[in-house]
């Protein structure tokens, strides 16, 4: 009988449906232990960087020393072989957090003239552009919340030496800002070389500044230092990025699994009380032939 | 009592330090140099080696063993190194251990193939944090013997 196979059909519909459910609902659970965690160490990174930063940021202001191959000169000019390093995460399901950065490079990418080459960190990231046949200096694969600050210094040295060769003459890194649970936003950021504009919130102070051993010693120490700190900074944000996206995603897949098994509860019940309203027509019928 | 300014050490990990100090002693490319309050402006790189503080109102100095870094002296001073520990935190027979395995490399090797061998040179580097933990944990250069 039609009906009946159409109440096996719903039931294993549900049945599967469940399935998903719990998995989606664990993967919601485990992203929020992980987004507390990320969240901790983007805290104290934020705070304990931000000195750093900061105080290096104010003696880029400050010194008219600093080797020029690290400044930007001409603003007119167009880097004609610029690297991206792009921070993506290394699984899916995590809604549109990849899509959005390999967006944004893309733009990128086609606003800068010249030859891209990519330094990726995550596996999406690489995929798509090593599918698209682009040039993948390096990619760091490792789940981004295992990368520690010692492992920073793995990535950014290659690229530090690239643009000390004259191989590359800009540095981007494309990566996911967190400003909050619900929002995070896509953000490049240029790391080389160092536009330093006049800042009106710095104020410059003509003092005289000792350096040890040497100016140019100095510099070539901090500005790598300064870009390493930076995309440490880039990849715990992004991890926290990461796990907040796959929050909300897997809360949506939770929600729409719920709302899909209840919908199809009340479509297995219709076909049962037909069935069962067809049996006793038939009971009935039966009986009164009987008469 | 000597005026008295803000001392900020960090490091990747985390806030190392953070207080009122009179003077800080530490390693620079070349050798030890200490600050007070009202020093010129500087920015210097760092060796690996220890640093001194003597907090306000102290006589006695905190030592700390510490790695490359480099010291930004303004009205505050901020010191920034890739890793600093307090002589209790350090683990000797960790650092006995990384001195054996330096130095074994060191001995085979005898000397650098040139500039850029790596090998080597991190060799001699683990080797000499290796020595400066250990000298921070028994006190440093500067314990009364």
């Amino acid at each position: 009988m039609a009906g009946a196979g159409n109440i096996q059909d719903i039931k294993k519909r549900v049945k599967s449906i469940t399935g998903i459910e719990h998995i989606t609902n664990a993967m919601k659970l485990v992203s929020v232990a992980k987004l507390r965690r990320a969240r901790s160490t983007l805290d104290s990174t934020r705070e304990l960087f931000n000195f750093v930063t900061e105080s290096i940021e104010d003696i880029f202001h400050n010194a008219d020393e600093i080797p020029t191959k690290y400044l930007l000169t001409d603003k007119d000019v167009k880097p004609s072989s610029p690297c991206y390093v792009i921070i993506t995460s290394n699984r899916g399901l995590a809604g549109s957090f990849n899509a959005n950065i390999i967006k944004q490079t893309e733009i990128e990418m086609r606003e800068a003239a010249g030859k891209a080459s990519i330094v990726a960190v995550g596996g999406k990231g690489r995929d798509y552009f090593k599918r698209r046949g682009y040039e993948i200096v390096a990619e760091h694969i490792r789940p981004p919340e295992n990368i520690s600050f010692v492992d920073t210094h793995e990535i950014t040295r290659p690229i530090i030496e690239l643009y000390d060769e004259g191989k590359v003459d800009e540095v981007v890194v494309v990566y996911t800002s967190f400003k909050s649970t619900i929002e995070q936003r896509v953000t490049s950021v240029r790391l080389l070389p160092i536009d330093i504009e006049p800042d009106p919130e710095v104020s410059v102070v003509d003092k005289y500044v000792e350096y040890d051993p040497s100016a140019a010693a100095v510099f070539n120490y901090l500005v790598p230092k300064y870009a390493e700190m930076m995309i440490y900074q880039a990849i715990v944000e992004s991890a926290t990025c990461e796990h907040a996206a796959r929050h909300m995603a897997m809360d949506n897949a939770t929600n729409n699994a719920q709302q899909m098994i209840s919908d199809l509860n009340l479509f297995y019940n219709r076909a049962r009380q037909d069935a069962i309203t067809r049996q006793i027509i038939e009971v009935v019928s039966g009986a009164e032939a009987l008469e | 009592m000597a005026k008295s300014f803000k001392l900020e050490i960090v490091t990747p990990e985390s806030i190392f330090y953070k207080g009122d100090a009179e003077l800080v002693i530490v390693r620079t490319m070349d050798g030890d140099e200490g600050f007070m309050a009202g020093h010129t402006w500087a920015c210097k790189l760092l060796n690996i080696g220890e640093i001194w503080i003597q907090e306000a109102g102290q006589s006695d100095f905190k030592v700390a063993a510490s790695a490359h870094g480099f010291v930004d002296v303004k009205n505050e001073v901020m010191v920034f190194v890739d890793a600093a520990e307090w002589p209790g935190d350090i683990d000797l027979s960790r650092a006995q251990n990384e001195k054996e395995r330096a130095e074994a490399i060191l001995n085979r090797r005898e000397k650098a193939v040139d500039q850029t061998d790596e090998e080597y040179l991190k060799a001699k580097i683990s080797l000499n944090k290796a020595l400066n933990r250990m000298k921070v944990a028994k006190g440093g250069r500067r314990a009364k013997a």
